[in-house]
């Protein structure tokens, strides 16, 4: 074998001495010193080689033959043709191998398989050399099965279509051996030539024999060719379908052919089957002229299509296709915008002409899909090409064109239009029939197209525009509202609502603002919807003035909550009768929240989040986009819209009123403030600033709502996905919001304490606890009849109670416990320091008692167990001043007794409590020694 | 490091050949060898496969394509792309006697200059085409170890490969 090393072959002039010494020395030389090249680089030169050459090269030792006959150089042939098969390979090798085993196994090598062995085997071993003796058994085996197998297929194969393979027999069986060289010539079979090439280890070189010599004589004469009548093949074969299906071959054929020069020859092959084509293609064309759709139109449609796939075919029949000089379809879908004037808004948009124009499209289209599967064979697949073409040249053209039309005339009726020909165009994909030849994800296919051809190039701009318009229209919104709120701040006061069934009505309202977020934004429920828009015009209340269909007529809902509404309201939100379900709760919302108009305003955040909810119903029809891309950039601006929303919403919108609501409070002065007996106990900012709460939890549950409905049902978004923009924005949205509040509740529990200090100090008179002191008898007796609740207490008990109850069902349950807690407490404390400053005698005792009493069952409706403690300590507490003088004892005990107090007064705390005994100075003696006395009892 | 630099050879008949670092890069093993000694070194680089004569012709191929592109690595993967014909400055280049043509696929191939490699092998073919067993046997010195009956028994076989 060929080593790599440089080595020089040995002298071998022998014919030298004859001539003279210069030329024997110049022949040896050239003899002698000829470099051997070494057998990687020989290989490398026969790849240059053509198959004549190279096989004329096997003849010349064993050596180069083996190299020539290396299976690998043949496999790569085949595979160059895309003959070859790995997977077969492989498992012929493994049957092979496994048959082996057997026939060994056995030990009786079957008797036929032998004979045939060695008939087959002598050429192979003869070959191969006696080197390779052990191998040649193996080939032994592995020839005669394979022929066994062969033979066997081929009875099959006669046996199924015997009129098809004259010849072919007597070639097959002889052909591993040395195929014929005249049997290639036999058209028939080397049209067929391709397909019996099959994939057996160590035999690549005789299955591209057998195509080589079906396919070489016309191939090379081809390349020779001087006109197109010239080649053989045209002349071998008569029939166009033939010469197509040999030409295709040759074509493939021309892939292994490596040997230089391949260019030249490619080249001219790809002339003559451009010729070829042209020629087909006219008969095509001749055939379409004259209608002749099942005859010459077919049959040159398969030819081609068995030449290189009808690719021209195809095309020339989509070209010349009627429906692409057809117009009118433009000044159909143009009719859409006709009565949208420039300036007005989207409401005259008509979607039923883009609706007409696409059924007809459609249906144009089907009629064509049943002509290609008459003409074309179920192969081809023509109609999406077709469909792309359509797609491209028409709809695109046409709906580029409408769209610019609508674009300068209104952008609204633009954001309009843009999904509305969307859905129409989805419905025209969808409508589509397969033909015979069409994918199975046909439709995706088709929908696909129509997006990517006609849409793709609108959608950035669409999104762009509508985000855009979002944020004007709430920017708008907002604006709008503030400038209003400041042309009427002078003229209007906070007015309060009534405190009736707030729950009841807020659950009513997000019932009915949960239906009409479900509701489909209707850009287009039917063709014939109409031009019924409820939820995308900005104003609900303008909303359904051209017909709400879609939503309920005026129930008698907007007056379930009977509550009489404000007639000195000084702004009536509601002019006209509200026509829709929502427009009317939100009527009777604001009317009754009119004590925060001057905060912010929920009609505001209705119309924010109804122009957020059209803009998004829109911009997500984008995401069902059959691209991915694109739809993805939908999503994305969806999302965006959404957080737009939460901003205007929250960072403009409800964060400066709670601001300004809080900045109230804190600028509240009871003491100021004389005039609030009006309010029956009611702390006003604070009310006001509670309402707020209402109203941000109430925007709040909106959003939340319209989050689920908007963003997470149509899986715009993935609640769970924690990194979303939208989910961010809606926590920190939330979180604003929640700070808010807490923010405000504080502030408004340091109002609301500094009112009942003032309480306290202004309405408890002196003698309320210690009617004694002021000498006055008769005052004395009146006392002891009336044992009811002093008026301080009263008063203190109505106005925590009234603003505690505000929050319920406001807030969520831990905000309104923690704040009740904080309110309870501070209200103790207060109450202690006022007790603290009062001088109580034993008969003021009971009154004390009564507003104990008053404070604790206030307290109990809290169910606030810790706080309940506290004012039951409280209750206890004022038994001390129940004790009369005379037994100091007893008051020492109690004021030890720390079970009482529950823990929560220390017995110096206690006693603190009993210095403010009216008569403390008589018994403080008495109960000191009681009590210090027991004490060292005790120790 | 400048294209300008020269490189020293030193080839196997000891004869020293100066030549431009980027008409020497051409040779992949000579490019490798220069970037694993760092550059500067000025050193000489031995060549003991090759001698002066041969390496003066394959310098001269080097020297007419230093502006060629490198080859890419995925170029013989396809084996039709190799397989272009020869350019004519080539083809006069490879007008030598066939010791010297063998020498320069040799040199060629131990040097790894592939492009040089191709047109020789390229050569070789050429030579090869349309030749008779005997006649390639003469030309490359081919020993032929076939009976009659064996190497007619060849023939037979690939039959179908003749025209």
């Amino acid at each position: 074998m060929a080593s790599g090393s440089f080595k020089r072959a040995p002298v071998t002039g022998g014919a030298a001495p004859r001539h003279n010494v210069l030329d024997s020395l110049r022949a040896t030389q050239i003899v002698g010193s000829k470099p051997v090249l070494p057998a990687e680089l020989i290989a490398q030169i026969l790849d240059y080689l053509s198959i004549p050459d190279l096989l004329r090269f096997a003849r010349t030792s064993r050596r180069m033959c083996e190299m020539v006959y290396d299976d690998t150089r043949w496999v790569s042939r085949l595979k160059a043709m895309g003959l070859w098969n790995d997977v077969e390979a492989r498992r012929r090798a493994e049957e092979v191998r496994r048959r082996q085993m057997e026939i060994q196994k056995a030990r009786e090598p079957e008797e036929e398989a032998r004979r045939l062995g060695i008939v087959q085997g002598q050429s192979e071993a003869g070959v191969l050399g006696v080197g390779n003796a052990q191998r040649a058994g193996t080939t032994l085996f592995d020839a005669g099965w394979e022929e066994d197998r062969r033979r066997q297929s081929l009875e099959k194969a006669k046996a199924a279509q015997p009129p098809l393979e004259t010849g072919f027999d007597a070639m097959t069986l002889s052909h591993v051996a040395a195929p014929n060289s005249a049997t290639p010539r036999d058209p028939a079979l080397a049209l067929k030539a391709m397909m019996q090439v099959r994939s057996i280890r160590g035999y690549a070189r005789q299955e591209y024999g057998k195509v080589y010599g079906a396919m070489a004589p016309f191939y090379f004469d081809l390349a020779r060719a001087q006109s197109h009548t010239d080649p053989i093949l045209f002349r071998t074969y008569r029939e166009p379908e033939q010469q197509a299906s040999m030409l295709a071959s040759l074509k493939v054929f021309a892939r292994s052919d490596i040997a230089m020069g391949w260019e030249s020859r490619e080249e001219k092959l790809e002339s003559m089957m451009g010729i070829f084509e042209n020629a087909a293609l006219r008969e095509f064309e001749q055939g379409y002229g004259a209608g002749d759709v099942d005859g010459r139109m077919r049959r040159y449609a398969h030819v081609l299509v068995v030449l290189n796939g009808g690719a021209a075919a195809v095309d020339a029949f989509i070209q010349s296709h009627a429906l692409f000089s057809e117009s009118g379809g433009l000044g159909m879908l143009l009719d859409c915008i006709q009565s949208v004037s420039p300036g007005h808004g989207g409401a005259g948009v008509r979607l039923e002409p883009a609706h007409d124009y696409f059924r007809r499209l459609a249906s144009s289209l089907n009629e064509q899909g049943a002509v290609i599967d008459r003409v074309f064979p179920p192969s081809v697949n023509v109609l999406t090409p077709f469909i792309e073409r359509v797609a491209e040249d028409i709809i695109s053209e046409y709906i580029t064109t409408l769209f610019d039309e609508a674009h300068e005339r209104s952008l609204e009726a633009y954001l309009k239009v843009v999904p509305g020909v969307f859905e129409a165009a989805a419905k025209f994909s969808r409508s589509i029939q397969p033909s015979k030849a069409s994918p199975p994800d046909f439709s995706n296919q088709v929908a696909h197209l129509v997006a990517s051809k006609a849409f793709e190039q609108h959608i950035d701009l669409y999104l762009q525009e509508e985000l855009d318009f979002f944020k004007r229209a709430s920017d708008g919104e907002v604006t709008a509202w503030e400038k209003r709120l400041d042309d009427e701040q002078q003229s209007t006061e906070s007015f309060l609502m009534s405190n009736v069934s707030r729950q009841a009505a807020k659950r009513d309202f997000l019932t009915s603002f949960r239906k009409v977020v479900m509701m489909p934004v209707s850009v287009l429920p039917t063709p014939f919807a109409g031009s019924a828009k409820p939820a995308s015009s900005p104003n609900p209340n303008l909303a359904t003035t051209s017909g709400g269909e879609v939503l309920s007529a005026p129930s008698s809902r907007p007056s379930t909550p009977a509550l009489p509404e404000r007639s000195s309201s000084p702004n009536p939100p509601v002019s006209e009768l509200p026509t829709t379900e929502l427009a009317a709760k939100a009527a009777i919302m604001a009317s009754r929240l009119e004590g925060i108009r001057s905060l912010f305003s929920i009609e505001v955040a209705l119309n924010i989040i109804h122009a957020a909810k059209s803009s998004l119903d829109r911009a997500a029809l984008f995401v069902k986009f059959p691209i991915t891309q694109a739809a993805g950039e939908a999503r994305e601006q969806c999302e965006i819209i959404f957080v737009e929303l939460l901003n205007q919403l929250g960072g403009r919108h409800i964060r400066p009123g709670f601001d300004k609501a809080v900045e109230h409070l804190s600028h509240y002065n009871p003491r100021k403030l004389k005039e609030h007996g009006g309010n029956q106990g009611q702390v006003a900012p604070l009310v006001t600033f509670l309402e707020l709460v209402n109203v941000g939890d109430l925007i709040q549950q909106m959003v939340d709502v319209f989050y689920v409905q908007e963003m997470v049902a149509p899986k715009l978004v993935d609640r769970d996905d924690f990194l979303a923009a939208a989910n961010k924005e809606k926590k920190r949205f939330e979180q604003m919001l929640d700070e808010r509040v807490a923010a405000g509740l504080n502030k408004g529990i340091d109002v609301l304490m500094e009112e009942v200090e003032f309480i306290a100090a202004t309405t408890q008179s002196a003698t309320d606890f210690n009617p004694g002191a002021a000498g006055a008898v008769d005052v004395k007796s009146d006392a002891v009849v009336d044992v009811g609740p002093t008026e301080t207490a009263t008063r203190i008990v109505e106005l925590v109670s009234s603003h505690t109850g505000m929050l319920v069902g406001s807030t969520d349950k831990n905000m309104l416990d923690v704040f009740n807690q904080e309110v309870g407490l501070r209200l103790f404390t207060a109450l202690c320091k006022h007790l603290k400053r009062q001088r109580i005698s034993v008969e003021g005792a009971i009154k004390l008692i009564s507003d104990t009493n008053a404070y604790y069952s206030y307290i109990a409706t809290l169910r606030n167990k810790s706080l309940t403690q506290y004012f039951a300590a409280l209750r206890e507490l004022s038994q001390i001043y129940l004790i009369s003088s005379k037994h100091a004892k007893e008051i020492a005990t109690i004021i030890a007794d720390q079970d009482r107090y529950y823990g929560i007064f220390r017995a110096e705390e206690v006693y603190e409590f009993a210095e403010r005994r009216a008569d403390w100075y008589l018994v403080k003696r008495d109960v000191e020694r009681a009590m210090y006395g027991i004490g060292c009892g005790v120790m | 490091m400048s294209s300008s630099q020269m490189v020293t050879l030193t080839t196997s008949d000891n004869v020293d050949i100066q030549v431009e670092r980027a008409v020497a890069e051409r040779s992949i093993l000579i490019k490798n060898l220069l970037e694993d000694l760092g550059g500067e070194s000025g050193e000489a680089i031995p060549i003991p496969n090759v001698n002066e004569s041969v390496m003066k012709k394959v310098l001269e191929w080097c020297e007419q394509h230093k502006k060629d592109p490198p080859a890419t690595a995925d170029d013989d993967s396809d084996s039709r792309k190799k397989s272009t014909d020869i350019d004519d400055w080539d083809q006069k280049f490879m007008q030598v006697d066939q010791e010297m043509l063998f020498e320069i696929i040799l040199a060629a191939n131990y040097l790894d200059i592939k492009a040089l490699l191709d047109v020789g092998c390229k050569t070789v073919a050429n030579m090869i085409k349309g030749k008779s067993p005997d006649e390639i046997r003469k030309t490359f010195n081919i020993q032929n170890d076939f009976t009659p009956e064996e190497e007619d028994q060849i023939r037979r076989e690939n039959e179908w490969a003749e025209e």
